[in-house]
């Protein structure tokens, strides 16, 4: 919450509460900002959806020439798309007209890169798991992501990377009886060492 | 009732109960007490651990977790001004001050004791009114439950950010993610795409941990904190005339938490903030507050946790999460075949009255494992991050693939981590989308029993036969719009 005066604020800010004030007509496009992008991506998902409704649901069942259910199964959905639609064209025009709070400034290019690098590991992780099994896949992407954060000690990326995994995959085989994916070769081992 | 009650004493004593809950607190405590961790990402990292114990233990260690989470989160905010969780903010302002004045201990175990109080106070409030309440419920019918439903969803959407229309979106955006998979009343496939894994519609958990536990993560790593300075344990204890001063505002924020705990959507942070602004209003010397006042730790501490009790009485009676730590415990009910609502009441009494005296026992475990353990915590405020991170991403990533063993599962808490962070650089809040997602099907399966109940003319059926239900759909956006304007409303400002 600002403690501008309205004078400081400029004319859309005359009155309180910021999706009552003055527009601004002055912008002629929306900036493309993650707000902008976001709110444009759901208006054109719910517009689209909304359009091809009787591809995306299946016609309801027919018994004895009668439907199961006193409503069709894409009416509900049906409602909930427009008035997102209607919500996501409200807050365009919102923003567009620069009546709405300014978003911020977002990230910055280079917090953008580090969370896409999060990212890629987190999706490496995420597909390597089933075929390179918990502990191989665990083991690499917690090295990149320690590296990522600053890590240098070998021992520090190697308790993490190395100790922790086996820790937590003991604690949930053995103890929880749950299981997690296994390379064969892996499995066959700890059926060596572990006499349970 | 009785009868259900002495069951679920006994069996709320069991020792797996008790012990779980133990760690539970424990692990919330350390969870709370790492800055940039929070209680939420405690909860929905370790839910996936709930499924594989009894109701009676798997619960109340989440409850354990929740607990000691919003505690261990003023740890931080005392000693490094830091605030551990969202609900501590109000507490750093006083209890950072305390630490400069070298009297840390006094407001780490101010802090203890508020946080004691407000919740069990809380806790035994919601004992006595959660069955009356679910007997009124009892008395819903569909169009009823719809309204309810609706007036839920439009509250969380008007108190969780300051712009309405966002919230709005992203409520809308969860009820269509809960349209994936087959539909609740005739058993059709809905966008899925032709894809099987979306037959059965987006799973929970890793929806849960990819909104709520990844963006956190994102935001420590983008943070780069690579180590942090100790803050030494220093000064004397809490004396028993300090804490007979603060008595007053300790009963009067346990109220105000109380109250806002009952409403879905309004959670810790508003409650906290409302009972720090209250006691600074009723001190005669207002002056003192922000600058290390005692009253000003005890304040927030009893708001934020008087709010753990009360938000179990529309999750319980009707199914609805008041805030996003109480989804992941509709998750954990779910998951453990308890279907939340009036029926739960009916069917399983005794475990209901387990849970809610598991709470009771869990405050009294909280102040004795808190007492000892205030200086442990204390340091775990100088861990490096580069050793938590990779752990919590680990910790995610096997909580998510162990709820059902697919390793599509793991793609789409990757998806929805994603979109956490896009949400987040948006500011948009996805508390909305999620309690979208959780109460869509209940939504639709009721509208389309009102449906049925009508025989076509639905606006004539709630004229006429359904006035109550009518009234809390038209009343329900002035009181959204209300509450909106009561959190957000700037003050107009001379110019």
């Amino acid at each position: 919450m600002s403690d501008l005066t309205n004078s400081d604020r400029g004319p859309a800010a005359t009155s309180p509460g910021h999706i009552f004030r003055r527009p601004d007509m002055s912008r002629k496009f929306l900036t493309p900002t993650p707000e902008t992008l976001t709110t444009l991506s759901l208006l054109v998902a719910s517009t689209l959806s909304l359009i091809f409704m009787s591809s995306l649901v299946a016609a309801p069942k027919v018994l004895f020439g009668r439907t199961l259910s006193a409503i069709t199964p894409s009416l509900f959905p049906s409602i909930v798309l427009f008035l997102l639609a209607v919500i996501c064209a409200l807050a365009l025009v919102v923003i567009r007209i620069g009546a709405a709070e300014p978003a911020g400034k977002g990230l910055t290019r280079g917090e953008w890169l580090r969370a896409a690098t999060l990212f890629g590991i987190m999706i490496f992780y995420a597909v390597t798991m089933a075929p390179f099994g918990f502990l191989i896949s665990t083991a690499i992407a917690t090295t990149l992501i320690s590296l990522q954060m600053g890590a240098r000690s070998p021992v520090q990326i190697g308790l993490v990377a190395l100790v922790a995994p086996v820790l937590l995959y003991l604690g949930a085989t053995q103890l929880l009886v749950v299981s997690l994916p296994e390379l064969d070769v892996i499995e066959m081992a700890y059926a060596r060492l572990l006499p349970f | 009732m009785i009868e259900q009650f002495t069951q679920g004493l006994a069996l709320a004593m069991r020792f797996d109960t008790i012990a779980l809950m133990s760690i539970g607190l424990f692990a919330g405590m350390l969870v709370g007490a790492l800055p940039g961790f929070t209680t939420l990402m405690a909860m929905a990292i370790l839910l996936p651990v709930s499924f594989f114990l009894d109701p009676i233990v798997g619960i109340p260690f989440l409850l354990g977790i929740y607990k000691g989470g919003i505690f261990g989160g003023s740890v931080p905010a005392i000693l490094i001004s830091m605030p551990g969780t969202g609900a501590s903010v109000a507490t750093s302002r006083d209890g950072y001050k305390l630490t400069q004045k070298g009297q840390s201990r006094k407001a780490l175990d101010m802090a203890l004791t508020a946080s004691v109080f407000g919740d069990t106070a809380s806790d035994i409030f919601t004992i006595l009114m959660i069955f009356p309440i679910a007997y009124l419920v009892m008395q819903f019918g569909p169009p009823e439950l719809f309204a309810v439903l609706l007036m839920s969803l439009i509250i969380i959407a008007a108190t969780s950010g300051a712009n309405p229309l966002k919230s709005l979106m992203m409520m809308m955006l969860g009820l269509w993610l809960s349209f994936i998979g087959t539909d609740p009343l005739g058993g059709v496939e809905r966008f899925t795409f032709g894809l099987f894994d979306l037959k059965s519609g987006i799973p929970l958990l890793p929806m849960l941990i990819g909104v709520f536990a990844l963006p956190e993560v994102t935001s420590v790593v983008l943070r780069n904190e690579k180590g942090r300075k100790l803050a030494a344990l220093m000064g004397e204890r809490l004396t028993l005339s300090e804490l007979r001063r603060c008595f007053r505002t300790i009963g009067r924020s346990t109220m105000i938490g109380t109250a806002v705990g009952i409403v879905p959507g309004l959670g810790q942070i508003v409650a906290a903030m409302l009972g720090y602004s209250a006691a600074k209003n009723a001190s005669k010397h207002p002056e003192t507050f922000g600058e290390g006042e005692l009253e000003g730790v005890a304040a927030a501490e009893a708001a934020n946790n008087a709010v753990n009790g009360p938000t179990m009485v529309p999750l319980l009676t009707l199914g609805i999460p008041g805030d996003n730590v109480t989804a992941i415990l509709l998750g954990a009910f779910v998951a453990q075949g308890l279907r939340p609502g009036p029926q739960l009441f009916e069917e399983q009494g005794a475990t209901v009255f387990a849970i809610l005296v598991a709470m009771v026992i869990a405050n009294l475990l909280f102040l004795i494992i808190g007492y000892l353990s205030i200086p442990f915590f204390s340091r775990l405020v100088t861990i490096k991050t580069s050793v938590l991170i990779p752990l919590v991403i680990m910790f995610s990533f096997a909580g998510t693939y162990v709820y059902r063993s697919d390793p599509v599962d793991l793609l789409i808490l990757v998806a929805f981590g994603l979109f956490g962070i896009v949400a987040k650089a948006a500011k948009f809040d996805v508390m909305p989308m999620v309690m979208g997602f959780i109460l869509g099907p209940s939504m639709e399966y009721a509208f389309g029993q009102t449906a049925a109940m009508s025989n076509g003319n639905t606006l004539g059926f709630f004229l006429t036969e359904r006035t109550g239900a009518l009234a809390v759909l038209l009343v329900t956006p002035v009181l959204g719009y209300l509450l909106w304007k009561r959190l957000y409303h700037k003050a107009p400002v001379a110019a």
